[in-house]
């Protein structure tokens, strides 16, 4: 392998692909590379929103690490920094506001762009992930030594609300639906920012819009795909596939993606994409997103980040599994007022513990009898206390 | 002083001799009198200014006056510069400033403007952008403020002093949507604006451009580039990058304009329209 790239997809849920079991799943090409693929089936984010989950995927590290700032710790160490020292040629392509210069993620990459000089509505406040990929084939068609190796991460929004998909996806998603962009901004204002789940109708409805920007999503990850076998660097890349976090449809008493911990929001797709394999092979155990990065320069034969708190997933028979961690501030619908209360995770092999530090409650499932997370195991089970002692030392620790 | 290879200078001084270029087209096509130099004091302006001169004396023309804007919160070290300098290059320096938003806001910045207390003019420039608004924090950065204290000023002192040509240190490489600029532009007639020609010497400069440029001819600059500053516009919205001087900082790698305000202005914006905040 010479490059490596990085496709995240912003707010997609693990059970919207068809190759996790999805039964509404919208993802035919991604499906389609599967023989070429590591499935990782227990993959979990580091945080269930992109300021606490991006920390782990470009710099291995955890959100609460280095205090409260917005703005990127000098302290992490974005991938593209090691992989730019160690000579590959860097860029990135995304048009999400927290991950963009303004923030500090513009650090280690050769070309950096974040759209925010870009013009965009509200109905769809990004630039598409259709535009990113025509950069990206320019990007590749202009590079001007083609012999030096180069690490690529491309951010899709698409699947991010307001939920405004056009007609042609809404209707490979039902094509009864008839839905004017008017009434999906309404929807949008009135019940997803309002996180009302009052009506199981309007949620169900919220849901196909969302799976029919899955599908366009799907089909842009198509054209990406094309543009890299065009340009001749698919064969020799290795491509990571992930999300930064899922999102919710009142699963857990929510919409859209808030401080909470639960499989929909922190249980992501996860798939390492070799051309040359042609068997899928299916990884069963837990790991994390935060073990992209290390995988990535451990994969191109690259020196090891000393700051890189996550492990190399390949070779999988190496991987010594040890659970997965995640932490995030406990923001609650469209406001993030009041003072910041912290929300931790870990998941085992079996079971998912989740504390609140606002509450000071614990909540422990065994998501092999409950996967959807329902019945609270916290003071009946005999794992609370092992749990409990994996987060307690995590709680209100000081930035390091 | 900075050391430049030989090809680099050469690169530099074609640089300039374009940009004496669009002087020179529009000494062709107007008069000095009727022409402004915007000048703030940042180093783009600055440059622009010191390549006017150069055109100038080379040419034997008269220089045009200059018109600087007082946004009403702007350093002190930028004021000293701009005095101190058009004196030494003679250049007559006119100021402009929206005294009725001021005194609204009782020269405290921060402070409530109350939208009836303004004059007919600037309640007219509120509503023409969109605003319905009683009342507003005074911030020159702020989307109200900008263009109350900026784009205002602007139009009024050109409108009143029957100016016909502008010329604006602006960037290509300033920002994506600047790509598509001009080195001139015929600005039509507007309700609210006079019709009026703008002129972009400097469009084919990158940042480095500048500081390789200013350095190795010496051409003077506001010290607060020297403590860090990349890009300097209102005082109380304007970061420092770093305690490097500009020119030593990632200037390739890392974005000039990040210490603004309008970029937090931007990011915020996006993040509400994603549903945040």
């Amino acid at each position: 392998m010479r490059n490596a790239i990085l496709l995240t997809l912003d707010t997609l849920r693990r059970d919207a692909l068809g190759c996790y079991g999805g039964a509404q799943g919208q993802t035919p090409f991604l499906d389609s590379i599967q023989p070429h693929c590591i499935r990782f089936m227990q993959a979990y984010s580091g945080g269930p929103y992109t300021q606490a989950a991006f920390p782990g995927i470009l710099t291995s590290s955890h959100y609460l690490d280095h205090g409260k700032s917005r703005q990127l710790s000098p302290k992490r160490q974005l991938i593209s920094e090691v992989m730019r020292q160690q000579g590959f040629e860097t860029a990135a392509f995304h048009s999400n506001p927290y991950l963009s210069a303004f923030f500090g993620w513009n650090r280690g990459w050769d070309t950096f762009y974040d759209s925010m000089q870009d013009e965009v509505t509200d109905e769809c406040p990004y630039i598409k992930s259709r535009v990113l990929n025509g950069k990206v084939r320019d990007w590749l068609a202009g590079r001007r030594d083609r012999s030096r190796p180069f690490f690529l991460w491309v951010h899709y929004m698409d699947v991010h609300e307001p939920y405004v998909p056009a007609p042609e996806y809404i209707e490979r998603v039902d094509p009864t639906l008839c839905i004017a962009p008017a009434e999906m901004m309404r929807l949008f204002r009135e019940v997803v920012l309002k996180r009302d789940v009052s009506d199981p109708d309007t949620i169900e409805l919220l849901r196909k819009l969302y799976l029919a920007h899955v599908r366009e999503v799907d089909d842009s990850a198509r054209e990406l795909f094309g543009i890299f076998e065009e340009a001749g660097v698919l064969a020799e890349s290795l491509v990571v596939v992930t999300s930064d976090h899922g999102e919710e449809f009142g699963e857990h008493g929510g919409l859209s993606h808030d401080g909470k911990m639960y499989d929909e929001l922190v249980h992501v797709p996860l798939l390492i994409y070799e051309q040359s394999r042609s068997e899928t092979l299916v990884a069963e155990h837990v790991v994390s997103t935060l073990d992209i990065a290390p995988t990535i320069l451990h994969s191109l034969g690259l020196r090891p980040a000393p700051a890189f708190q996550g492990r190399p997933l390949l070779p999988l028979q190496n991987y010594a599994s040890d659970g997965a961690f995640g932490e995030c501030y406990d923001k609650h619908g469209s406001t993030e007022k009041g003072a910041e209360k912290e929300v931790h995770y870990y998941r085992s092999e079996r079971f998912k513990i989740i504390y609140r530090q606002r509450t000071e409650t614990w909540e422990l499932y065994d998501l092999r009898s409950d996967p959807h997370e329902r019945t609270n195991l916290a003071d009946a089970s005999p794992e609370a206390d092992r749990l409990k002692e994996k987060i307690l030392p995590r709680v209100g620790r000081q930035p390091r | 002083m900075v050391n430049l290879s030989a090809k680099r200078v050469k690169e530099l001084e074609e640089k300039i001799a374009r940009s004496k270029e669009v002087f020179r087209q529009a000494y062709d096509r107007f008069d000095p009198r009727d022409m402004r130099l915007v000048w703030s004091g940042g180093k783009d302006s600055t440059l622009t200014v010191w390549i006017c001169l150069q055109f100038c004396k080379e040419s034997n023309l008269a220089l045009p006056r200059a018109f600087t804007i007082d946004e009403g919160d702007s350093f002190e070290e930028i004021e000293a510069f701009l005095e101190k300098w058009s004196r030494a290059w003679n250049i007559e320096l006119d100021r402009g400033c929206n005294e009725d938003v001021l005194r609204a806001a009782n020269y405290t910045l921060g402070a409530d403007v109350e939208v009836r207390k303004l004059n007919a003019r600037n309640q007219a420039e509120i509503k023409r952008i969109g605003f319905d608004l009683e009342r507003f924090p005074f911030e020159a950065e702020s989307y109200v403020g900008n263009h109350l204290m900026k784009t205002v000023v602007f139009n009024t002192y050109i409108e009143e002093n029957g100016v016909k040509a502008v010329f604006q240190g602006l960037r290509w490489d300033e920002q994506p949507a600047r790509q598509k600029d001009a080195y001139w532009e015929d600005v039509p007639a507007g309700e609210l604006t006079p019709a009026h020609t703008r002129y972009r010497p400097i469009l084919h400069f990158t940042e480095r451009d500048i500081w390789d440029t200013t350095l190795h001819f010496g051409i003077p600059y506001c010290p607060l580039y020297e403590q860090g500053y990349r890009s300097l516009g209102a005082k109380t919205t304007s970061q420092k990058m770093s305690d490097l001087p500009a020119w030593e900082q990632d200037l390739e790698h890392t974005v000039e304009r990040a210490g603004r305000r309008q970029d937090k202005e931007k990011t915020m914006a996006r993040l509400r329209q994603l549903g945040y905040m």
